[in-house]
Order: structure tokens, then C-alpha cells, then sequence
């Protein structure tokens, strides 16, 4: 076998994977204006999931894995899935964005009704979910709605989402924050900023750290990355992002700065304590559920996050509405794609047994979670876990034990893998 | 009236005939180790079998090497960052369920395709694999060699570099043999090596 070059290497493509680019067949509905009343009569058991991310498309698939019989109807407005995973090597050129982006053709093969649209609204109720004018029956419903940004929580952020990229969903601002970089002069200042936790992907805010250095150290050698973070430390694989940031030092870490304001007219961030100018900003605003999971008011207290059943992923506060992802808290899990991919399983299997009137088995999730720290060199942490009395346990976290090019290789396997399991 | 009769029988047998199919259909879900395997799906793929070129095939593997390499990872003794949390899961979860649930899976070889050239210059290196191997790459369950072919050609390298460097199972003198084997091929050699037993089926 032929040694790959670097760019062979990472160039995974979507073709090879059998998931085909931007697949648009069979669109169903399309049009929010034709969508009136019952539009789709339910003619047998129905689960409806709304949205297709990790979570979401995993679900569907799974219930049709399990029982054929049931019907399936996916809810996501975008016409293709981006995966966030990866999508920070996009930012520092290593990979394009076409090369993390699938279509939902898989899922229709797998007999799974896409229905390109927003969920507008849930009704526990009479279980319906609204969809422009009309609305959908469901027997079960799950809520995979992913993360939406609480941007009043930073002063100046609100109305200049355009100006002030987050690019922490992996799509037309990660293309846009790319070309800022790269159009960025030499000499520049590149700020970075973190939000407090709980957010989407712990690690995700370190490895973007790594690559946007890499990139400068290749490629501007005068230019700074100023990192202020929301966290006293460095919240996931510390030690190993410590270590690899010894290969770059143009990184100007700190840790406990919170950012409150920002002002792209001056291109100035504002902390509780300092003010930081920036030529290309990137700001990761705090978080919380998705906002129909707010508006159902499937949140706790916090009005951030939804508490679930450990077993059956049902919402502790709607019967027959089930969340998963990164929208629920509770277990000791990260908001990792990987553990939103389990949770879809586990979930899946749960309600097809629940609508067979079988019993629930008991299932952990896992989470598997590699970062790229160089062009060519990644490290990772794995989380397994149990169910003890009805609660997910964690059974062990390992790290790897230094970062190397073959845990590089085993994130594009690792990624190759989970992409099929989810959409092909 | 004797024709509404007969279509009422009809019916009523066409609804019994139904109500039995739906109570008698076994559905994957019905084998007792299928949930428990939705965690190893994410990197081995559906029913084990894996698409990626790092990641091995479980589909069809034979239940007592499955077993030993799961017990292996959890105490340590093949290191694996990945697999060691994962195996102890496994361990908890019922290793029998799962080690039978890949084994009744219908394997599918590697989609990933390798060059021609190599596996014809692999086919010739690997005069001295087929002595454990067989000339068919499929292994022999009862004395725990596994089967290689159509495995993917990224792990089958990875893993007889491991072997190489020791770095699997370095305690395990049952292994002298294919490790000492290792030690007499080039690294070069492996990929080609690789490449054959990929392409077997």
C-alpha cells in the first residue's frame, strides 16, 4: 500500500463513504405555504423526530433498523447535514467544507420521510407537531433540537450576528470565518473566545485554538492568537492541549475572562475586567437548549436544558416527547456528537420496543472524542459508562497518552464509521 | 348471501393471518445482544460491519477470539485507549450477548479497495501467514487465530506493526510466534500484506 499523502489522508471523501453530497430527491413539502391542516395523515404507528443532526438522523434511521413497520418522518430545516466534528480543520485549510457535508438521501433509502421545514411549534397534548401552516400526528416524539445561542447574553452581540462569527455550527460561517483568517494580514491579532460552560463539544474551543495557531504559525509568523476564556482552566484534555501548545507560541491564553461586550465598529471585546482589540474575531456565544425544546418548555429550571429518563431518553416533563443530544443534562455525559449518536440509538430501540409493548433494555451510551492539535497529529478521550438504578454511571474516562499521527488515522476512521452509521 | 359469507371468512382469515405474522415476527431487536452492541456501531458499523479502513469488521467474528480480545482490553493487556473503557462496558453489559450477536451477523467485506499491484505483491509475501491463516485467510476459531479476510487494510497494517513493535499483547507468549514472524518482514511489506488479505473473500 502506497504511503498517503497529508492531503490524501485527510480528504475522506464522502463518495467513498457511499453518502451521497448534497442528495435532494424526494423532497417532501418544501414549502411551508402547501402545509395546511392535517398534511399527512397518519395511517400507521408514527414517530416524528425534529431535526437531523448526530442526534436526530441517528434516531430515525434506528427506528427503522428496529421496525420497519413504524413510520418515520424527519423534520430539519437545512438540505444537508454539516458535521461539526472535523469542521475546525476547514478553518485552518486542511479540509473543505464539501468533505464534511451529506445529504439525507441515506435516510430516504432507509424509508425515513424528510421533511425539509422548521418545526414551528410542539403540542404534547393532542401530539402534534406544528409545521408552517399545518401540523403532523405523532405517537412518539423526538426532540433533537441541538443548541441555540443566548445572544443577549453578550452586550453588542444581538444585532451584529453577521459581523461577530460563532462558526459552532458547522456550516456558511465556518467557510466565512476560514476566509477571515486567511485574508487576515500578517502581524494581525485573531481573538478567540470561549463560553462558560455547559456548551457544545467541551474540547471544541481547544482544538479550534490548535488549528487557527497552526495555520498562523504556518502561515502569518507575526500574528497573535489571544484566546480569553469563560473557564479557570481549560475544560476538557487539559493536559494534552497544554503540551501541544508548547509548539506554538504565538497563543496568549487566559483563562477566567469572561467576555461581555463586544463592539466590531472599534473591534474591541469587552471583559469584565480588560478590553482586547481584534483584526478577525470568533466569538462562541453561552447556550442552551434548542429553541423549540425553550418554547415547548421542555427545560428545567435554568431554562437552559432538558432533563431526561437515563433508560427511555423520555422528557421528565412531557409523556411521549423524547430529547436527546446536546440539548439534555443530567447524565454525566459530554455534548459530544458521539454520545448524541448513542443517545439516538438507545432512543430509537427504546420506542420501538415501547410502541411493540416490549420491555426497555437498559443501554449506557459512550463517548468517543478525538482532537486534531496539528495538521498531522490528533489525541482523544473515551468515556464508557453503565445504568445503576435507572441512572447513567460513568465506568471509566481514558485519555490517550500523547498526541501521534495514529490517532489521527483513528479519527478519520473514527469519523468515516460514525458519518455512515448516522446517514448511509 | 353465501357470497357475503365467503368474503367475510376471507377477511377474518386475512386479519388471523395478519394478527400471526405480527406476533411471530422476530425482529433484530428480539436477539438478546443487539442493544447491547448500538455503542460499538458508531466506529464497527451496522451489525459490526465496519466501512472505515481503521476500524475492524465484528460481523461473523467467532465468539471465543471476540471474547478474548474484549478481555484482553480490559485489563490492559492489548492496550488501547479506545477499546480498554469500551471492553469493560462490554464485560458489564454481557460479553456472551454480544461476542454471539456479531458472530450470527452476516459479514461484509471491506468497501475500502486496495491497489492491484499490492495485493498481487501481497499474495506473494504471504506464503508464511497461511501456515496460521490458512490459504484462505480465514483463521482457525478453535485455536483462537482469527480470520483476516476482508478485513480492512489500514487495521491489518496497524495491527502487524503492533505485533512488530510489541505493542500488542506484549506479555502474551502464546503470540511469540507471529510476533517473531513480524520481526523477519519489512515494514514496507506490510501494506502489501494488508492489501491481500483485504481483498479475500
Amino acid at each position: 500500500m502506497t504511503r498517503l499523502t497529508r492531503r490524501e489522508f485527510l480528504g475522506t471523501s464522502s463518495a467513498g463513504l457511499g453518502l451521497g453530497f448534497l442528495g435532494g430527491s424526494a423532497l417532501l413539502g418544501g414549502c411551508a405555504t402547501g402545509m395546511k391542516g392535517d398534511f399527512m395523515p397518519k395511517a400507521s404507528r408514527r414517530v416524528v423526530v425534529i431535526g437531523g443532526g448526530w442526534g436526530g438522523a441517528t434516531a430515525a434511521k434506528y427506528v427503522r433498523l428496529g421496525d420497519p413497520a413504524i413510520e418515520v418522518v424527519l423534520i430539519e430545516p437545512n438540505r444537508a447535514f454539516v458535521s461539526c466534528p472535523f469542521s475546525n480543520l476547514v478553518l485552518s485549510g486542511l479540509r473543505s467544507i464539501d468533505s464534511i457535508t451529506f445529504g439525507y438521501d441515506g435516510l430516504r433509502k432507509q424509508g425515513v420521510k424528510v421533511i425539509q421545514e422548521m418545526a414551528v411549534a410542539i403540542e404534547p397534548d393532542t401530539k402534534r407537531v406544528r409545521v408552517g401552516e399545518g401540523y403532523l400526528q405523532y405517537d412518539r416524539l423526538v426532540v433533537s433540537p441541538g443548541v441555540e445561542f443566548q445572544w443577549e447574553q453578550v452586550e453588542g452581540l444581538a444585532q451584529n450576528e453577521d459581523k461577530v462569527l460563532h462558526a459552532w455550527k458547522a456550516g456558511a460561517q465556518t467557510v466565512e470565518l476560514a476566509r477571515q483568517l486567511q485574508s487576515m494580514a500578517d502581524g494581525g491579532v485573531f481573538v478567540l473566545t470561549v463560553p462558560p460552560v455547559a456548551y457544545r463539544c467541551p474540547p471544541g474551543p481547544y482544538e479550534r485554538i490548535c488549528q487557527v495557531a497552526w495555520y498562523l504559525k504556518s502561515n502569518k509568523p507575526k500574528s497573535k492568537l489571544i484566546v480569553l476564556d469563560a473557564n479557570p482552566n481549560i475544560v476538557s484534555k487539559a493536559a494534552l492541549f497544554r503540551e501541544a501548545w508548547k509548539a506554538y507560541p504565538n497563543i496568549d491564553y487566559r483563562a477566567s475572562n469572561k467576555v461581555v461586550a463586544v463592539d466590531p465598529g472599534v473591534r474591541e471585546v469587552r471583559t469584565e475586567f480588560d478590553r482586547v482589540k481584534y483584526d478577525v474575531i470568533n466569538l462562541i456565544p453561552p447556550q442552551r437548549a434548542g429553541g423549540i425544546a425553550v418554547q415547548a418548555d421542555l427545560v428545567g429550571a435554568d431554562k437552559r436544558w432538558c432533563e431526561v429518563d437515563h433508560v427511555t431518553y423520555e422528557s421528565v416533563k412531557q409523556k411521549g416527547v423524547h430529547v436527546i443530544g446536546d440539548a439534555t443534562i443530567g447524565l454525566p455525559v459530554p455534548k459530544s456528537g458521539n454520545v448524541a449518536n448513542a443517545m439516538g440509538k438507545i432512543c430509537a430501540t427504546a420506542i420501538v420496543q415501547l410502541l411493540n409493548g416490549k420491555p426497555v433494555p437498559a443501554i449506557p451510551p459512550g463517548n468517543t472524542c478525538y482532537s486534531w492539535v496539528s495538521d498531522r497529529e490528533a489525541i482523544a478521550v473515551v468515556n464508557s459508562y453503565r445504568i445503576d438504578n435507572g441512572k447513567v454511571v460513568q465506568i471509566e474516562q481514558k485519555l490517550t497518552p500523547a498526541q501521534s499521527v495514529s490517532v489521527a488515522q483513528r479519527a478519520v476512521g473514527w469519523a468515516q464509521s460514525i458519518w455512515s452509521d448516522m446517514l448511509a | 348471501m353465501p357470497r357475503t359469507t365467503s368474503l367475510i371468512v376471507v377477511a377474518a382469515g386475512a386479519i388471523l393471518i395478519a394478527l400471526l405474522a405480527k406476533s411471530a415476527w422476530a425482529g433484530p431487536l428480539d436477539h438478546p445482544g443487539y442493544a447491547k452492541t448500538l455503542t460499538c456501531t458508531a466506529c464497527h458499523g451496522a451489525a459490526g460491519n465496519s466501512k472505515s479502513d481503521a476500524m475492524p469488521i465484528l460481523a461473523g467474528m467467532s465468539p471465543a477470539y471476540f471474547k478474548k480480545q474484549v478481555a484482553a482490553y480490559a485489563d490492559g493487556a492489548r492496550p488501547s485507549p479506545e477499546m480498554e473503557p469500551y471492553a469493560k462496558m462490554v464485560l458489564q453489559l454481557g460479553v456472551d450477548d454480544v461476542a454471539r450477536y456479531f458472530a450470527d451477523q452476516k459479514p461484509e467485506p471491506t468497501p475500502i479497495k486496495a491497489p492491484v499491484e499490492a495485493v498481487g505483491r501481497g499474495r506473494v509475501a504471504a506464503v508464511q501467514c497461511v501456515i496460521c491463516h490458512g490459504p484462505d485467510g480465514k483463521g482457525d476459531p478453535s485455536r483462537l487465530i482469527p480470520s483476516l479476510a476482508g478485513q480492512p487494510p489500514g487495521y491489518l497494517r496497524d495491527q502487524m506493526l503492533l505485533f512488530k513493535q510489541d505493542k500488542r499483547n506484549p506479555a502474551d507468549q502464546t503470540l511469540n510466534a507471529v510476533k517473531a514472524l513480524m520481526h523477519t518482514i519489512p515494514d514496507d511489506t506490510f501494506g502489501d500484506l494488508a492489501a491481500y488479505y483485504s481483498s479475500l473473500r
